[in-house]
Order: C-alpha cells, then structure tokens, then sequence
C-alpha cells in the first residue's frame, strides 16, 4: 500500500506566490485527478513532488514518513516518476537512448544495444497502432512529431516502474487514439495498485478517469471530491474565483456596433494551427482565449508574417501574403510579442533607442535626432513611463514600466492594427488599469486590437468579443452578451460536445 | 529519399570522406612527377608518408576538439596546451637521452596535460564561465608557461626515438596510418560505453540530462580532462618530427582543429558528430593547402586561396540543403 500525502506546501518565485497552501492525498489504486484554472498553481505542485523544485513551507508525506526530494533522480528512486508538461528529452539522441539514459544494459563496459532496443521495443508495443510505424527504438527524438514525443516521455516514465505516477498535461497533445491507449494503461496501472496523480485541463476527460478530483484555485487546495459525487458545473465554479475583486472596470455592458472589416483570416494553418476563421472590425477589441499554449501565439505570429503558414489573411479586403515582419509593419500591423525580454526590448540600451527602434525610417537620412527624441518624450509622457530620464537602460525600469516600452515603442508607430500577445503577464495591478484605459481609448480612436491574455478577467472586462482556442481551432465565440467569467472557463476546459451540456 | 537522408543525417563522416578522397586525388595528380620514378602504389605510399606524419598534431587536437564540441563545450587553449607541453618535451634531455628518460618525461608530460584539461574544466563546469571565455583565458596561461620553459625556438629529442617514429613502416604502412587507425578503434570503443553515450545527450540537452540522473558537472570536466590528455599525445606527435619546437607553434592550431572538427561534419552546435569525420576533416584540410602550395600561386595569396576553398566546403553541405528546398518547394 502507497500513499503520498502533500500538506500546505507553499511556493513563492521571486516574490509571487505560486502555492499557498498546496493539499494532496494519493492511495495506491487510485487515481487523483489535479484541476485549476491557468496559474493556479498545478505544476508547481507537481515539481514540488518530483523533487524538480523545493518547497518554502509544508510537509510531504510518503506511507506517512516525511520526505523531502532535492532532484527529479531522488524521487525515482522512491518511486515516484512523472511526465512533465516541457519535454525533457535530448532531442538529438534516439528513443532508446532517451528512455534508458543512465539506466542502459551494461555488458562490462560496454552499453548492450541490442537489448536496450528489445526493451525498448516492450515499451513500444504498448502504443501499437497509434503511432506511426516509424516510430521504433532507433528512431531520433528529434524526428518525431510532438504527440510521438509525448509517448516518448510517457514510456521513459514507465520505464522505471514507479509506484506513483505524476502526468502533467500529458494528454494535451495526444491525439483520441493515443488518449485511449493511455486510459486503457493506466487502468492497467490501477490493478497493479499504482497511485496516479493526473493533470489535465479536459473535463471529460478528468471524469473518464479520475477517482478523486481535487481542486486548486490560486495556490490554494479548494476543493477534494469523489469523481462520481461531483458535477462539472460545480467544478467549473469553484475553478472561478468570486470574491476576487474585478479590477477590470467591465463598462461594456453595451454591445458596440462596428461596421468596416480591417482584418480577416480564412483557414488558417500553421504546425500548430488546424484552420482558424475570424475577422476584426475597425476599433474593435477582439480577445483570444484559451488554456496556454493552444496556438494563441501562432495567430498573432502568423497576421505579424513572422512564422510560415497557409490560409488566407486579408487586410481591407486584399490578401497579403507577408514573408517578413517588415511587410506586415508596412501595412501599419505591431505585435507586442509576450516575453519583452527576449523578444520586445534591448535591455541594455536606453528608453529611447527602445522606442525609437522601429520609427527610426520615419526620421529620415540624415537622422533627424531632435525630432526622435521630442516624439519619444511625448509617447513616453503619454504613458507615464517612470523612468530617471530617456537615456536611462531598459534594464534599470521596473516589470511594468518596461512593458510600457515595448507598448510604447510600436504605439509610435501609430498602428491600425494591434497584436498583443499576453501584454500583462508580470505586470502590476496600477499599470495595468493605465494599460486598460490606453486600450479603451485606442479602440475609440479605430484602432483594432487583437488581444491574447492568459489572464481571462482582463478578456471579460475588456473585449468586444472573444475567441476561445483550444488544440489549434476555435472551440468558441462568444459575444459581448455572453462573455462571463465561467462561460469563458467552461468554454476553455471542456470540448465541443460537453459545451452545451455543461452550459445548460 | 528518406531513408538516404537519414544514413547521412546519422553518418556525419560520409561527407567528409568524400571531400577527402577528391582531395587528395587531386593532390596526387599535381604532385605525380615530384614522387620519384618509383611505381603507382609506391609514389601514392610516399605521398601518404610524408603528409599524414605532419598532419597527426592536428589530427589528435581535432579529435580533442570534437570531443568536447560534442559536449556541447569548446576547448580555445588545446592548441597552446600543445605547445606547452611540447616545449616541456623537448627541454628535459640536457644529460641524459635514454628511452627510459624518454619514458619518464612522457609521463610527466601526460600528466601536464590532464592537469590543463582539469583547470579548463573546474572553470567550465564548477564555476561555471562559458567554456568559450575560460579556455581563451587559458590559452594565455599557458602559451606564457610554454614561453617561459622554451623562451626561443630550440631544444632536442632523443635521436633514437624520433628515427624510429620515422623509419618504421609495421607491415608496409607508415606509423602515422597505424596511429590514426588504432584512435578510430579506440573511438569505437569509447562511444560505446556508458561515458560516451552521455558525452552526446550532455551536449544534446544539459538540462534533460541532468533532470535524468547524468552528472553534468563531472562529466563535462572529465572530457576536459580527456581533452588535455589527447593534447599531451599531439604535443608528442609533433616534436617526434620537428626534433625540437617553437612555444608559439600551438596558437593557430587551436582555430584549425575547430575548423577541421566542423569540415569534418561535426557541428558546434553539440549532442551530434564524431572524431572519424574530423580525422578526414584535418587531412582534406592539409591536401588543400598541399595543392595551394604546388599550384604555382603567389606565397602571398596562399592563405588567401586555402581560406577560401575551405570556406567552400565549409558551407557546401548547407548550399545543398538550400538548393534542395528551393527545387522542392
């Protein structure tokens, strides 16, 4: 018999706090659905478990001796194996190699191939028929598509054989044959008196599966159920937190008309993307919503010409075919892209070579400086950039007043079109409501926003509409008048079919 | 297709082989007439001889470099580590120069270079400095140690040895061939066993190597370490031919075992390549320079002329992959 018990196990990353009171029971036998909204917390609890982070407060219980795991390898050898969310394979080694890594067959000194590709063969046989038949023990990782490098990553925690299993996400990019395979499995794992602890952001398929179901909204356990005594509906709302207070000022009870199409996508298709259709009027907010990671960036990206796809994209009605950002910057599109470290600033250089960055064109041969720096006084006044003067580096401003240049630096370029790709993401309270204002007031001015958040309040309070992607499609449109908070979550956590079920 | 793409995906040193073998035909038929009026066989074995013994130091730098490029790091001191070794080799047989005194300094000179190889790899994986910085640092380190042994070109080797490294012909083939053949025998080994297995998923991801039970930290300043003590052989490779040696000789060696490790179809990117790709890599880049050389060009554009052949080859594999997705898209 197996248990693993975590107790109020608190987490803070560089001040914010990821866990406030992370609670977990699993038996052998059983098992343990984990659920909560973005960021609320799952995975740090997961890695706090493996070992892959090491908790601030609380207590781990393992058959109620306490444990504490400064490596992922320690808890192994307790048993306890996990498949992560981010792959951690070495790409340009094969299938077995990954799996056996450290754990090869040894004839002496020498690694016996041939039997670590039987044993690796074993392990493949368990997916028989859902992959390609490419898919063997001598076949690189990094040839691989990302649902057979999922399998990978399953199998390599089979193969230790652990006592408990931690499958974080490990279904999202599975598709419904692999999913089966995997539930037929784990089942298997069940009469062997395995404890599995399961993550997953699909409704139907935590009810497939789930024996307990545990709940945790913003670092907090809020909820332990039995699977078959709980409803959805009471799921969903106990995902939703009320008492936070709205700091989104929702006006927008009114639903505004707009009439002139700017922008419109027909059958979009990227790697990730499987045809997606939608248009933006002039002045509108239209938000993209969704669990992370189901192709919200590839939409911006792909109206921005800065990765490859197929589709049609028009812009006032004629089809642009853009192959270089450049392109799409002519044509008056900015994207303020999602980590403004890496792709929206030069933390070293100043605020105004910053925002000057894209505009430079605008100044002409010679450089007109004068010019340049009196415009970027204005956008940064404009935004109350906090900052010692316009020369200071980027690396000097705070999360918030950093992201106002990256805003400000394309809003110099007074843009028709706006891609923000999470803009609020570690960005405080105050700045935020500024940033909302500034997006009430563009739109006003008819400017239209295509808005990705992973903040969905921020998405209910703001936009005109709302898509909800979910696997690279939109699963769900939804109008001014239906936009809330748990239409927007339901939307996001269950598909089609269950839509109108659980919404009923 | 996709089958041949992927032998050539995973046989790095299939490319390189080819460029040699045109190479060095190439450099045959230039020189043919300079071989003396001996027979086919015998001119060929001549041309052999004569070249692969002043290729070896490099050689055994860019199976060094190879290594720890597969590692996902890279050595910018090997070349000097060379030379400071070589210059302590050719300082030590003021009275005595028997082979048992030959045996004692080698040794001593094995160890000087697994002790270099360490330093490199206690700033590289403990300390963590990019391996890029610290081994350019150290290079300086120890070209000024090799300065200060060997302040002038100058000191001697005994004379028996280096006769026999030079006279000696095992069943027919000059000791270079046997020497370059017994390290792929020895690298077939190698990457066989548990540490070489890790050398490739070290350099492919260090962070999923790590979260899997490799230790990162001991193994990347083992191949430092291994690095070194490869260094210390070329260092012997070399004064066994010139006799003595120049404390400045390793310094352009350390850019050429790069560039030959990477002619050799092994990239810097780490996680994938070999060192028999690279063994071809430094030869094919000798013949070039060999051709260069008889080709009745200006010894002043001679660099120039190598430069840029070899820039050449360099970015054929990639030239071709373009033109192919170009015609197929």
């Amino acid at each position: 018999m197996q248990n693993l018990t975590s107790r109020d196990i608190v987490k803070h990353f560089a001040g914010v706090t990821a866990l406030s009171s992370g609670c977990l029971t699993v038996n052998s036998g059983e098992v343990v659905a984990l659920m909560g909204a973005n960021g609320s917390g799952k995975s740090t609890l997961c890695k706090i478990i493996t070992g892959v982070v090491a908790p601030d407060e609380g207590q781990l219980l393992l058959n109620n001796t306490p444990i504490s795991f400064s490596t992922p390898v320690e808890a192994l050898k307790s048993g306890i194996a996990a498949v992560y969310q981010e792959l951690s394979l070495v790409p340009s080694l094969t299938i077995s190699q990954n799996i056996w890594l450290t754990r090869e067959p040894m004839n002496g000194i020498f690694i016996k191939y041939r039997s670590l590709n039987q044993r690796t063969q074993e392990l493949v046989d368990l997916f028989a028929d859902t992959v390609r038949p490419s898919f063997t023990p001598e076949t690189l990782v990094n040839e691989l598509p990302p649902d057979e490098q999922q399998i990978v990553e399953i199998l390599k925690a089979v193969s230790t054989n652990p006592r408990i299993m931690i499958l974080d996400e490990a279904t999202s990019s599975l598709d419904s044959r692999q999913v089966d395979r995997l539930f037929s499995l784990i089942g298997e794992w069940k009469r062997q008196d395995k404890a599995i602890i399961f993550i997953s952001h699909r409704m139907s398929e935590v009810f497939r599966i789930a024996d307990r179901i545990f709940v945790l909204r913003n670092g907090r356990t809020v909820g332990d159920f039995e699977a078959k005594k709980v409803k959805e509906r009471d799921l969903i709302s106990l995902m939703v937190e009320d008492a936070k207070e709205h700091l989104v000022k929702a006006d927008a009870t009114v639903t505004r008309q707009f009439n002139e199409t700017v922008l419109k996508v027909t059958n979009l298709h990227t790697s990730r993307l499987q045809g997606i259709d939608f248009d933006v009027k002039k002045g509108e907010l239209l938000g993209i919503a969704g669990l992370q990671g189901q192709g919200q960036s590839d939409v911006l990206h792909s109206v921005f010409g800065s990765i490859k796809f197929s589709g049609k994209i028009e812009i006032d009605g004629i089809e642009n075919k853009f192959r270089h950002t450049s392109q799409a910057m002519a044509k008056d599109i900015a994207l303020v892209p999602g980590d403004r470290a890496k792709e929206g600033l030069l933390m070293r250089l100043s605020v105004l070579e910053n925002i000057m960055l894209p505009s430079w064109m605008k100044y002409g041969f010679p450089l007109k400086t004068g010019k340049a720096k009196n415009d970027a006084v204005i956008t940064a006044n404009s935004l109350k950039i906090v900052m010692a003067d316009l020369n200071a580096p980027v690396s000097s401003l705070s999360g918030g007043n950093a992201q106002k240049v990256v805003i400000g630096k394309w809003l110099q370029r007074k843009p028709r079109i706006l891609l923000l790709n999470d803009p609020t993401k570690g960005v405080d309270v105050g700045t935020k409501n500024e940033f909302y204002d500034l997006l009430k007031e563009l739109c006003k001015a008819g400017t239209s926003i295509l808005f990705y958040s992973s903040d969905d309040e921020e998405l209910v309070g703001l936009c005109d509409r709302v898509l909800v992607m979910r696997d690279g499609k939109i699963q769900k449109e939804l109008p001014r008048t239906e936009l809330t908070l748990s239409s927007l979550i339901t939307a996001s956590v269950t598909s089609g079919e269950e839509f109108t079920h659980a919404a009923d | 297709m996709q089958q041949i793409k992927g032998f050539f995906r995973k046989k790095t040193f299939v490319f390189p082989i080819i460029l040699f073998i045109l190479v060095i035909l190439t450099n045959f038929a230039l020189q043919y007439t300079n071989l003396g009026p001996e027979k086919f066989e015998k001119r060929f074995m001549f041309l052999l001889d004569n070249n692969i013994r002043g290729f070896l130091p490099l050689i055994l730098l860019a199976i060094a470099q190879a290594i720890v490029l597969i590692n996902g790091s890279i050595d910018l001191s090997i070349g000097n580590l060379m030379g400071l070794v070589a210059a302590f080799l050719v300082t030590q047989y003021a009275l005595d120069d028997s082979i048992a005194r030959f045996l004692q300094v080698f040794i001593v000179a094995i160890g000087i270079g697994v002790l270099a190889g360490a330093f490199n790899g206690i700033f590289v994986s403990l300390v963590r400095i990019p391996p890029f910085i610290t081994t350019y640092a150290t290079s300086f380190v120890f070209s000024g140690i090799a300065m200060w042994i060997l302040p002038r070109p100058g000191g001697n080797m005994p004379e028996v040895i280096t006769t026999f490294y030079r006279t000696t012909l095992p069943l027919g083939l000059p000791m270079g061939i046997w020497i370059i053949l017994s390290t792929m025998l020895l690298w077939l080994v190698f990457r066989n066993t548990r540490f070489g297995a890790h050398m490739y998923a070290v350099g492919g991801n260090e962070k999923a190597s790590f979260a899997s039970g490799v230790s990162v930290i001991r193994h990347r300043m083992l191949v430092h370490m291994i690095a070194g003590l490869i260094a210390a052989f070329a260092a012997l490779a070399l004064v066994l031919v010139t006799g003595s040696s120049d404390p400045r000789i390793g310094g352009t060696m350390t850019l050429d075992s790069v560039v030959a490790v990477v002619l050799g179809g092994t990239p810097m990117i780490g996680g994938i390549g070999g060192v028999v790709g690279p063994i071809f890599g430094v030869m094919t880049l000798g013949f070039v320079r060999n051709i260069v050389g008889f080709a009745n060009v200006d010894t002043w554009v001679q660099p120039l002329v190598d430069a840029l052949i070899i820039l050449v080859a360099l970015a054929s594999p990639s030239f071709i992959r373009l033109i192919l997705k170009q015609v197929r898209s």
